[in-house]
């Protein structure tokens, strides 16, 4: 009698809800979470979290009316709208032809790919500056490209398409080892299935390759955006840096920095911050919704 | 009906066909069995328009469809791994031929969905419309690619290993299913598999292939009772081989005369097939001696294991599980009821 009552109990107590959820069903089977978790935290606040509050103190020093003066000064407004329009160009153009590039690497077999695939790294090894000064040397209206360019009337150098063209070439690499790995993982018989069933070439690629394709795509695109807007060494020398024209954020920074505006500079540095985490997130956001829709 | 003449197709120096004629009956269900490298695989993709081969031809209802892509040619092919479209819900996937039509022949979206529910209906995935590939087990992926393939109403289906990754049980049941399907819709259907048991099951003929040669073509039981080769013999059903001398129209086994018919063959040593089941115990003792080895049982007999003659040969026969089972260790007499003999391969 009293085991039965026992069990009875037990069944009742399985079927009420848990009044306190118990410590132990909340562990999980990877171990090492306490320790680990501890360890990115401090890490991140050390090399990011740290430098970037001290960063925001400061420009909070300057108190409301001020940082806005200086940070939305019609200098800074124009510099912010070059470098976002430069990158975003810059990362756009890269999507497409870093696309090219990892699909050509990925597709096909051809002598001296290794070779072409190791060159593809370089602009993240090659210190900025020689790359900067390499192409104004070429893209100078003297130089071997520009001299054919100018005249056509193009200008490249010190205009914000010669800035885009620093930031195509500082942003390729992002762009083509993001997509490799993921374009490699489609599987060709997906294509050919796309074939069989009646699908022309750009259907193909664009219904089933590309949405396969676009969290990595999108995730190349932030890397290179993100470069592109904090890109300061490669840019200052083919933008010829005239105010309004084609005059970086960061290139301000440095300036308002070298005239001891240590105020200035941070409140311009705290905005560039700010829209370029929006930025970020809201191309995270997207990514997230892409991918969900492929594991669901 | 489909037929292909004198097809031959090579991967740099590796010869994956050789010289295949074969000719496909309007309604048939038909084997392309082989072990893999056999170029079974590739012989299907040349009749999708998915590969290309180097000689030949290929013909639908007399037609020369040799250069014709994939597209144009109106097949339905199911994928090994099913290759469905994984950012697109199991509707979207079966609705996928439909949609990318030209648009002059494109139906309506509604269509094109009330179509993709049809044949949910028809692979039994009803209310599964919505979901993802990745959320469908191995047996429900299978049969939305098979609904995939039929939206776009083909005369030929192609599939290419189909049970390959499914277990035992789902795959039974999935077989019985697709031939029931096959008769069903009319259909004309081709499928790869390198499994001889499903070939047998499924098949209205099966054409065996070996290096990229048909080895043979035949019904079920014509490849079963009387294969061709060797090859043959070996690859489809359970088979036990004996190295034999052939002389004066008889077979010799370790100097023993066995009582088996050979015709055509030349004196000298030979190989002598015989299926498990193709063996019985002999009472009075006379016989091959086997020395028991292993037994187990399979279905309603032993399958006895063991070295033939101290000769090291390993082979199987089945005996009846009414009779006690010999016990291990043992050596039993047992006499060949039904074999064949094959020239040694290369000597034919």
């Amino acid at each position: 009698m009293e085991i039965a009552l026992s069990s009875q109990l037990q069944m009742q107590a399985a079927v009420a809800p848990p009044r306190k959820r118990h410590r132990r069903s909340r562990k999980s089977i990877v171990p090492g979470f306490g320790l680990t978790m501890g360890f990115t935290v401090a890490w991140l606040s050390l090399i990011v979290l740290i430098p970037l509050s001290a960063l925001f103190l400061r420009a909070a020093g300057l108190g409301w009316s001020e940082f806005l003066a200086v940070g939305f000064s019609e200098r800074a407004i124009a510099a912010y709208r070059i470098s976002f329009a430069t990158a975003f160009a810059a990362a756009a153009l890269n999507g497409v032809f870093g696309l090219l590039t990892a699909w050509v690497f990925v597709r096909y077999e051809f002598p001296g790919k290794r070779v072409l695939n190791a060159m593809v790294d370089l602009p993240f090894a090659l210190p900025t500056a020689v790359a900067g000064i390499a192409l104004t040397a070429l893209y100078s209206p003297n130089g071997w490209i520009g001299r054919f360019l100018e005249p056509l009337g193009i200008k490249v150098a010190y205009t914000p398409v010669g800035i885009t063209i620093a930031l195509i070439f500082i942003g390729l690499p992002f762009i083509v080892r993001s997509v490799e790995p993921v374009l490699a993982d489609v599987r060709v018989d997906v294509e050919d299935a796309a074939l069989s069933l009646g699908a022309r070439p750009l259907q193909v690629f664009v219904r089933v390759i590309l949405p396969a394709i676009l969290p990595a795509l999108l995730t190349g695109f932030a890397l290179a955006l993100a470069r592109g807007i904090g890109e300061y060494g490669s840019v200052i020398f083919i933008a010829g840096n005239m105010p309004f024209k084609s005059e970086i954020a960061p290139l301000l920074i440095v300036t308002e920095l070298e005239q001891y505006e240590y105020g200035a500079a941070t409140a311009i540095a705290t905005v560039l911050l700010l829209a370029s985490f929006a930025m970020l997130l809201l191309i995270n956001g997207i990514q997230v919704w892409t991918r969900k829709r492929m594991d669901p | 009906m489909i037929s292909l003449h004198n097809i031959s197709k090579s991967f740099g120096t590796f010869a994956a066909l050789h010289d295949i004629d074969l000719t496909v009956r309007d309604g048939e269900f038909l084997a392309l069995l082989g072990p893999s490298g056999s170029g079974k695989t590739t012989l299907l993709r040349i009749i999708a328009g998915l590969a290309f081969p180097d000689e030949g031809q290929v013909r639908f209802n007399g037609e020369d469809v040799t250069d014709l892509p994939v597209a144009e040619r109106k097949v339905g092919f199911v994928f090994q791994q099913y290759a469905l479209f994984r950012h697109m819900s199991v509707l979207d996937n079966v609705g996928f031929g439909l949609s990318v039509r030209p648009r002059a022949q494109r139906p309506a979206k509604a269509r094109i969905r009330a179509r993709a529910r049809e044949l949910l209906d028809l692979v039994q995935l009803d209310g599964l419309g919505d979901r993802y590939p990745a959320q469908l087990s191995g047996g429900q992926q299978q049969r939305v690619a098979l609904a995939r393939a039929l939206a776009v109403e083909p005369q030929l289906l192609l599939l290419d290993e189909p049970f390959g990754a499914l277990d035992a049980k789902v795959r039974k049941e999935l077989r019985r299913w697709l031939r029931q399907l096959h008769e069903q819709m009319g259909l004309t259907s081709i499928f790869v598999t390198h499994d001889q048991e499903e070939a047998l099951e499924l098949a209205d003929r099966v054409v065996v292939l070996d290096r990229g040669v048909i080895e043979q073509i035949g019904t079920p039981e014509e490849v079963y009772m009387a294969p061709r080769s060797g090859f043959v013999s070996g690859f489809v059903g359970d088979c036990n081989s004996l190295p034999v001398t052939v002389s004066g129209g008889r077979a010799e086994f370790d100097g023993q005369p066995l009582d088996v018919a050979v015709e055509r063959l030349r004196d000298g040593p030979a190989r002598l097939d015989f299926r498990p089941h193709d063996a019985a115990v002999s009472a009075n003792g006379h016989g091959l001696p086997l020395h028991v080895s292993g037994v187990y049982r399979r279905g309603g007999c032993w399958r006895v294991e063991g070295a033939v003659n101290g000769s090291g040969q390993i082979i199987e026969i089945d005996l009846d599980a009414d009779q006690p089972a010999p016990r291990l260790g043992s050596q039993i007499a047992f006499s060949i009821t039904r074999a064949r003999v094959f020239a040694e391969e290369g000597t034919q």
